[in-house]
């Protein structure tokens, strides 16, 4: 083709190129022969045995769900074994007769009650499903019954491509204890599917959801392994693969939370599952949570039950008045009421304001003139300092303090110690957001009403009515007072182990608010929130204890015209050097002292107790 | 007489070719068909009966391809080839219908449009007619301009979507063009070589040390034997060594988990839970068919249920498992008398396009048929070329039956001459 070569020349350079070709064409021919020689004769016993006996199927290792234990290493949350019939396609017969009497074979099949295993309806979807689905088991029975397990795998020969598929369910052996904060575990919907977080989950994946189920899912999960095992006719392992190793599956971490078993027991107890309210108990000086309840409670396990039986258990719990879903500990928003007066006189002692000899003009008569508005007390209290106006908790007193100090010093303070808008940051989802308004926050938040800020409200505000807070809030601001060494940030994950039980992380307390006043104001705090326990007539002194000094203060916040009050108790011991701080509120139960106080009091009671016999036994084993 | 008359070069029609491809076309629906057995849908929707139309479809259309005067195709190269480059950038910037991961096709209703498929024929005409004209030399660089810019565009489309595979069908093309457009053996082999030389230092082992270093007296040896301009000679040789060392470092920087993948890519039974699977299924499958195969429709039973591409990429195992070493042996045997047949269609004319298009669409074929097999019988990486006239699928069908039009008309069209 080049210049200077004739025509002739070039056609037959042409032809030895097409020959050279197909000689190439040739030898790749060959070697694919002699490949599917060496596959097809040479090596022809080994795979034909491997294909006519044996099947070969790729199995997931899902790995085991870590456990949640209580701080003394009881056992919270654990599994157990849950038995599935599946179908698998690939076993099933192919020829769409055989098809048929499978089908009517699984839908005759009836266990000793005379009761059918399997409904048509969930049959045939299953079927339809099994002719695209052909890389997992369709479920067909889920978490079904050791008699039903033992029916099918009677008949095992006679139903090809039906299997028991054992799987792992979490179990809550204390039921309804601490339900919302362990909370529980269910199939990944396909709306989290989509979400990026569940990134690398699959469908058919039991996921946390809510508590620490959901906080820690990736903690707990585990990485699931892999392996191949040959599999008979009937579908059943008889063997894995010579020369290929699976992956095994690495446990998933186990969480030792900050719970305190026996303390959540009390705790328990003591507020009855017909009531609406929640308790929170936490330790002061590192932010652990010892106790959390929220009533009415639900019961986790109905989650690991079958369809039928988690729907009717769902539908229960999701449309009950009473909202037993909410976890009222972290996600109940409510008024601080009269505990939110420890804030006020903080801020005004802080500011020099307000001394402990401080009195105001107008003393308490039953009542408080503001411009053109009389606003009531609960009492008369008569004239008072700071101390006694907290054990009292005089009206009056706070309503001029508050006029005196002005809202921005009082929510200053209040933040300082974990109130406000900002949420602590505990370790399960659904914590709700507090609030501490002040002009423009409530302009703001109520410029749809056409409400505006007034003086006036400065009032109510000064008695905490109007701001929000939650139980956990109220719990860590009475402790981080008491402490005054910080507020520290409210969790429950004390330890993850892996499954040798070597702690893989610790959690680190954190500082997340200063919680710092002057020394001065600390002392008259402490004094006050003792006199509410143990002077005469203080509001608290439900809450007392023999051996222990508690320092409290009550709330009974107004929600509703008309209805009984939120009762509120915020308690702390020892007062002067604090292990546990406690906050209740029982929703509509009345007044604080006398519905919540002794509920708290149970609870350290308790948690004293508990100390008491643990350093006895400490002793006795330290004696020679 | 009947060879004599199927082989007679003064016949308008080469017979034994049409009868070649039919045998091929018969095959590959018998094969879906038992490969697709099971699915109880009706006979419209089953994927046999739908191959079957994919093919008259196809049929009707190389039919009506070989009254095309060839002068008319190259008319039509220039326009098909700017067709398929806005194909290509279309399905890269709009219509990426996600299908494995690549967006690959535009869906228009009836049918679904595979651009790469397009663009392989419009790079086959486009090319040809370019060479045709243009011969290529070594010795005379600027010859090369324009192929490589007719080469890359479509090239780095497809690379882009992303589909190596076909990507390297174009590569497999522009070789076989040049070495009927002007490049000798000793060309060739030069051009290849810095690839040799990548794939023997991949690996530090003395072997290929040894293979690396005699690649490279073999590169000296025929650069002086073919007396190349200075310049590209030292090309040649620096891009050898360079790939050499190159590679050796680049995997070396490569983390752990990327070296992984590439192994896998390369050798998909180091990773038998992932790609390997397929693979260890695929050789199982046809190693358990013997001399003489377990007969019709007694494959898909067993092992290839597991295969979810038993009927496209995979169809290769079922013939394996059915018919066992003799009825591979005799597809193999099909295939090569095709190749021969639509090879020997270059003798009939002395027009240049006609050898550089029959040589081309020959390489297409042969391209598939070999990575194609190679994967199935674990000698190459798993990739998404399908086997032509035996894997379904509509798209790339119709691609066959193209060229085999494109075969019959260059024929015809010179032997009427």
């Amino acid at each position: 083709m080049l210049k200077g070569m004739s025509e002739n020349e070039t056609l037959q350079n042409r032809n030895w190129n097409v020959l050279i070709y197909m000689a190439g064409v040739v030898i790749l021919f060959f070697i694919l022969l002699m490949r599917l020689f060496s596959l097809q004769y040479t090596h022809y016993d080994e795979n034909l045995q491997r294909s006519e006996n044996n099947r070969i199927r790729k199995v997931v290792l899902v790995a085991e769900r870590g456990y949640i234990y209580d701080r003394n290493g009881e056992v919270l949350v654990r599994n157990r074994p849950s038995y599935q019939i599946a179908l698998t396609s690939m076993n099933m017969p192919r020829k769409k007769a055989d098809r048929d009497l499978l089908f009517r074979k699984l839908l005759s099949i009836r266990d000793t009650a005379g009761e059918r295993l399997f409904d048509s309806l969930s049959l045939d979807t299953a079927f339809q499903r099994s002719r695209w689905i052909k890389n997992r088991p369709i479920r067909l029975l889920e978490d079904a019954t050791a008699e039903q397990v033992a029916i099918i795998e009677e008949r095992s020969e006679e139903l090809p491509g039906v299997m028991t598929v054992i799987e792992s369910r979490r179990e809550y052996p204390y039921g309804t204890l601490a339900s919302h904060v362990l909370g529980y575990t269910s199939e990944i919907s396909e709306e989290q599917l989509k979400l990026p977080e569940y990134d690398g989950y699959t469908q058919g994946d039991r996921i946390g959801q809510k508590g620490l189920e959901q906080f820690y899912d990736k903690e707990f999960r585990g990485v699931n392994g892999m392996k191949l095992v040959e599999v008979n006719a009937s579908g059943r392992e008889v063997g894995t693969v010579d020369g290929v190793d699976g992956t095994e599956p690495v446990p998933g971490l186990r969480l030792v939370s900050t719970i305190d078993l026996r303390l959540q027991k009390v705790a328990e107890e003591a507020i009855p599952d017909s009531a609406k309210g929640a308790l929170v108990a936490i330790d002061p000086r590192n932010g652990e949570i010892l106790a959390m309840v929220s009533s009415p409670r639900l019961d986790p396990n109905i989650f690991s039950l079958k369809k039928r039986e988690r729907n009717k258990g769902w539908a229960h719990v999701a449309l009950d008045t009473m909202r037993p879903l909410t976890n009222r500990a972290i996600s109940g928003t409510y008024p601080p009421a009269s505990i939110f007066k420890l804030v006020t006189a903080g801020a005004g002692l802080e500011s020099g304001i307000l001394t402990e000899n401080k009195y105001y003009s107008k003393s308490c008569t039953g009542g408080y003139q503001y411009g053109a508005r009389y606003q009531k007390c609960w009492g008369t209290h008569g004239s008072l300092n700071v101390v006694n106006a907290i054990r009292l908790s005089c009206d009056v007193f706070f309503y001029q303090a508050g006029l005196d100090i002005d809202m921005n010093r009082i929510n200053e303070f209040g933040r300082r110690f974990g109130l406000g808008e900002k949420p602590l940051g505990v370790d399960i989802p659904g914590e709700k957001a507090g609030w501490l308004p002040d002009s423009a926050s409530f302009n703001q938040k109520n410029k749809r009403l056409g409400w505006r800020w007034a003086r006036g409200l400065i009032l109510n505000l000064s008695i905490g009515q109007g701001q929000i807070v939650t139980p956990l809030q109220q719990a860590t601001l009475i402790g981080s007072l008491a402490t005054g060494k910080g507020v520290y940030r409210p969790h429950f994950m004390k330890e993850l182990r892996d499954n040798h039980g070597n702690v893989v992380r610790r959690y680190e307390p954190e500082i997340i608010r200063p919680g710092n006043m002057k020394p001065y104001t600390h002392r008259i705090l402490l004094a006050a929130m003792d006199s509410v326990v143990n002077h005469p007539g203080g509001t608290g002194k439900r809450g007392a204890l023999p051996n222990v000094r508690v320092g409290a203060k009550t709330g009974s916040g107004e929600w509703k015209k008309g209805e009984k009050t939120h009762a509120w108790y915020a308690a702390v011991a020892p007062l002067y050097d604090p292990e546990i701080a406690v906050a209740v509120i029982m929703e509509a139960a009345g007044g604080g002292g006398a519905v919540s106080g002794p509920i708290a009091k149970k609870v350290m009671e308790a948690y004293f107790e508990n100390k008491e016999t643990e350093a006895g036994k400490n002793e006795t084993q330290t004696a020679p | 007489m009947k060879p004599k008359r199927l082989l007679d070069h003064s016949l308008k029609f080469d017979w034994m070719f049409i009868v070649l491809t039919l045998a091929l076309m018969s095959v590959g629906v018998s094969l879906v068909y038992s490969a697709t057995i099971a699915e109880d849908t009706s006979v419209v929707e089953l994927f046999w009966f739908k191959q079957i139309v994919y093919f008259i479809f196809g049929s009707v259309f190389a039919a009506a391809l070989v009254f095309v005067r060839i002068d008319w195709l190259k008319r039509a190269a220039i326009p098909l080839y700017a067709v398929a480059l806005v194909l290509l950038v279309v399905v890269l910037f709009f219509a990426g219908d996600v299908v494995k991961g690549a967006g690959r096709w535009i869906d228009l209703g009836i049918f679904k449009l595979q651009p790469s498929e397009f663009a392989k024929i419009a790079y086959l005409l486009i090319f040809s007619y370019w060479l045709s004209k243009h011969p290529v030399s070594l010795f005379k660089m600027k010859t090369f301009v324009v192929p490589f810019f007719l080469f890359i565009v479509p090239f780095a489309l497809v690379l882009k979507q992303p589909d190596l595979s076909t990507a390297l069908v174009f590569i497999a093309v522009t070789m076989v063009g040049f070495f009927f457009a002007g490049l000798t053996l000793t060309d060739m082999f030069l051009i290849v070589s810095p690839v040799f030389s990548v794939l023997f230092s991949h690996s530090q082992a003395l072997v290929f040390e040894i293979l690396w270093g005699l690649l490279i007296c073999l590169v000296v040896f025929a650069l002086f034997r073919r007396r190349l301009p200075k310049v590209l000679s030292a090309i040649i040789l620096m891009a050898n060594i360079f790939a050499g060392y190159a590679s050796t470092m680049a995997w070396n920087m490569l983390e752990p988990h990327q070296q992984k993948r590439v192994n896998t890519f390369l050798d998909p039974m180091s990773d038998p839970l992932g790609d390997g699977y397929q693979v260890l299924q695929s050789l199982t499958a046809i190693g358990s068919g013997g001399l003489t195969g377990k007969g019709f429709g007694n494959g898909s039973q067993t092992n290839l249920a597991f295969l979810p591409e038993e009927h496209t990429d995979f169809i290769f195992s079922v013939l394996g498992e059915q018919f066992g070493f003799l009825g591979c042996a005799f597809v193999l045997v099909l295939y090569a008398l095709f190749l021969w047949r639509a090879t020997s269609i270059s003798k009939q004319s002395s027009d240049p396009f006609v050898t550089l298009m029959v040589m081309g669409a020959s390489t297409i074929f042969l391209f598939h048929i070999i990575v194609n097999i190679a994967m199935t019988i674990g000698l190459m990486p798993v990739t998404g070329l399908p086997l032509p006239f035996l894997s379904y699928g509509g798209s790339f069908a119709l691609t066959c039956m193209v060229l085999v039009g494109f075969l019959l008309c260059l024929r015809y069209q010179a032997r009427r001459r």
